[in-house]
């Protein structure tokens, strides 16, 4: 009686063309999520829906006609299309339920998202499809096969794409694709201050740091493993090349780190003459405050990374540095200076790996 | 992922090598035993991070084992929720291929397979681990319950994965999958990223 008077609003009708190619771009673009979204309750492709594909909003979900012109898009919108497929999203989207996702969409979307290197998302699409753990595997078989052949490139990106489908079943709530955080490992790696040489990660034997470096690296035990048994020169020109295509940039972090090297062989050489000037009792104040003008050895973190950290601790250089260049958090190690600790450059000169990975033009001295 | 024979609803009667009528004093010289021999091999090992997380799992299936089997009321209800579990599974595959609509059948058997392992894997486990008797045997500690809890959620995730591995497809429709096809477009992809 008092009520608000009930307005008579036109049925709702969806362009089922747009429908399909909001799918085939989702689909082409490897796009889980948008995927999802236009099977749920709310999208705009559901007749039940008040939202509607003609907002602004839903602009994203829509092909442009650059992707329109892509083989991909051309795929996935013909398998759209084809009548049974076609007839079960109709009918999932008329449904009054959770809709159940087309099988040969899902797949066709995760294989686009790892020719795309979204590998968390087609961890996911592939977990759903119960296919994962086989398809990792698959990756890892024709890799090794790749480096049995001695194709280190072909094998490092087969080894990439089976650890980017990983899944992390220990994620809380639920399981979730494992993903590169490599700020958070590398203050693992650094966790405990290296008391000995032997401790230092970058200073370990050639044979134990190939051993750290693929683990860290391939973030992942068991595909580390599989690597184990085959000759060091076969590690190494794996390693380099997992170097090169974990961190497309690592050229410039390579410059840096020899920069960073002489600030610090110059600050080293610098102590070991103040304290053989101390030894022999010839120190003299005027000495001292020559001494103390020398480059402040607390910029090499700076130095390393790039840029100034304003207060910037230890760690807080080395989570940017993971970040940035994964592989650095190799080549360095914690040093404390006076009252302060930092992050500085170090390895070893007898060991092959820090020429194999580009840092050095050539065996040097220890840093 | 674990894999057990027991289809992964977690047999604590096989965990301790006893029959389904086992009688608490069984249970607890099963345990005792059991306990006894992993402790033993556990000192004469080196301790690496896999070793730790492999024998931590061992230990709380084994807590777990004695926890739930050694009274009556906690041994009769945990048998009898896996058993009305396995029941319910069986009668939704049986009702999916009939091609009945299991929409229901499927919900409740999510949310009863998800709460049975929440409770007999990870809270039980997490549970005898502060039981007296199981501290006294297995020496576990506070500490252990901190690396635990990871690797049991690990471990139940993983159950609930092999369980899921043969139940009817419900979010997805069911795929056919080539693999002869899935070879092929493995090896496309690694000459692409080799390029």
């Amino acid at each position: 009686m008092f009520g608000r008077k009930k307005t008579a609003t036109a049925p709702k009708i969806v362009d089922q063309e747009i429908t399909a190619h909001a799918l085939a771009k989702a689909v082409a673009d490897g796009d889980f999520v948008n995927f999802r979204l236009l099977f749920q309750s709310f999208s705009p492709a559901r007749v039940s829906s008040s939202e509607r594909f003609e907002d602004a909003k839903y602009a994203y979900l829509l092909p442009d006609d650059d992707l329109e012109s892509k083989p991909e898009f051309r795929e996935a919108l013909r398998m759209v299309r084809e009548e049974a497929t076609w007839r079960h999203i109709q009918n999932e989207l008329d449904a009054n339920r959770p809709a159940q996702l087309p099988a040969e969409l899902v797949l066709l979307l995760a294989d686009n998202a790892v020719r795309l290197g979204k590998y968390t998302i087609a961890a996911q699409a592939y977990e759903l499809l119960r296919m994962r753990r086989r398809m990792q595997d698959e990756f890892f078989a024709q890799a090794d096969t790749a480096l049995d052949n001695g194709n280190a490139r072909r094998a490092v990106h087969g080894y990439l794409v089976a650890t980017g489908l990983e899944y992390n079943y220990a994620a809380f709530p639920e399981p979730l694709p494992l993903v590169p955080d490599w700020q958070t490992k590398a203050l693992i790696l650094h966790g405990e201050y290296p008391r000995t040489p032997d401790d230092c990660i970058p200073l370990q034997q050639p044979e134990q740091f190939l051993r750290t470096a693929l683990t860290y690296l391939l973030l992942d035990g068991r595909a580390a493993a599989r690597i184990e048994g085959r000759p060091v020169s076969v590690r190494l020109s794996f390693l380099a090349e997992l170097v090169k295509q974990r961190d497309p940039a690592w050229r410039d972090f390579v410059h840096r780190y020899r920069e960073a090297c002489d600030q610090m062989r110059e600050f080293e050489a610098r102590i070991q003459h103040a304290m053989a000037e101390r030894g022999g009792g010839r120190v003299s104040l005027a000495r001292e405050i020559e001494e103390m003008l020398g480059e402040d050895p607390h910029k090499i973190p700076a130095t390393l990374l790039g840029r100034t950290i304003e207060g910037g601790e230890w760690w807080q250089y080395l989570k940017e540095l993971a970040y940035t260049h994964p592989a650095s958090a190799l080549f360095v190690s914690r040093q404390v200076i006076g009252e302060t600790e930092i992050i500085v450059p170090r390895y070893r000169g007898d060991s092959p790996v820090p020429s194999a990975v580009g840092l050095l033009p050539a065996a040097a001295a220890n840093v | 992922m674990p894999t057990t024979d027991d289809g992964g609803y977690v047999n604590y009667f096989e965990i301790l090598d006893l029959g389904p009528d086992a009688k608490p004093g069984e249970v607890r010289k099963s345990y005792r035993t059991k306990m006894k021999n992993l402790v033993a091999e556990i000192a004469a090992v080196e301790i690496t991070e896999e070793r730790r997380a492999a024998y931590l799992l061992e230990m709380a299936k084994l807590n777990a084992g004695l926890f739930l089997l050694r009274e009556t009321e906690l041994r009769d209800a945990y048998w009898q929720d896996r058993q009305e579990l396995i029941n319910l599974e069986h009668e939704w595959c049986q009702a999916a291929q009939s091609g009945a609509d299991t929409n229901e059948l499927r919900k409740s058997y999510d949310s009863r397979v998800r709460a049975f392992l929440s409770r007999y894997v990870e809270d039980a486990m997490l549970a005898a681990g502060r039981d007296k008797e199981c501290v006294e045997v297995s020496h576990w500690d506070p500490a252990h319950e901190r690396h635990a809890s990871r690797i049991l959620r690990h471990y139940r995730n993983g159950l609930y994965q092999q369980i899921l591995e043969r139940l009817p497809f419900a979010e997805v429709t069911k795929p056919d999958i080539d693999w002869d096809e899935r070879r092929k477009f493995v090896a496309g992809v690694l000459a692409q990223g080799a390029n």
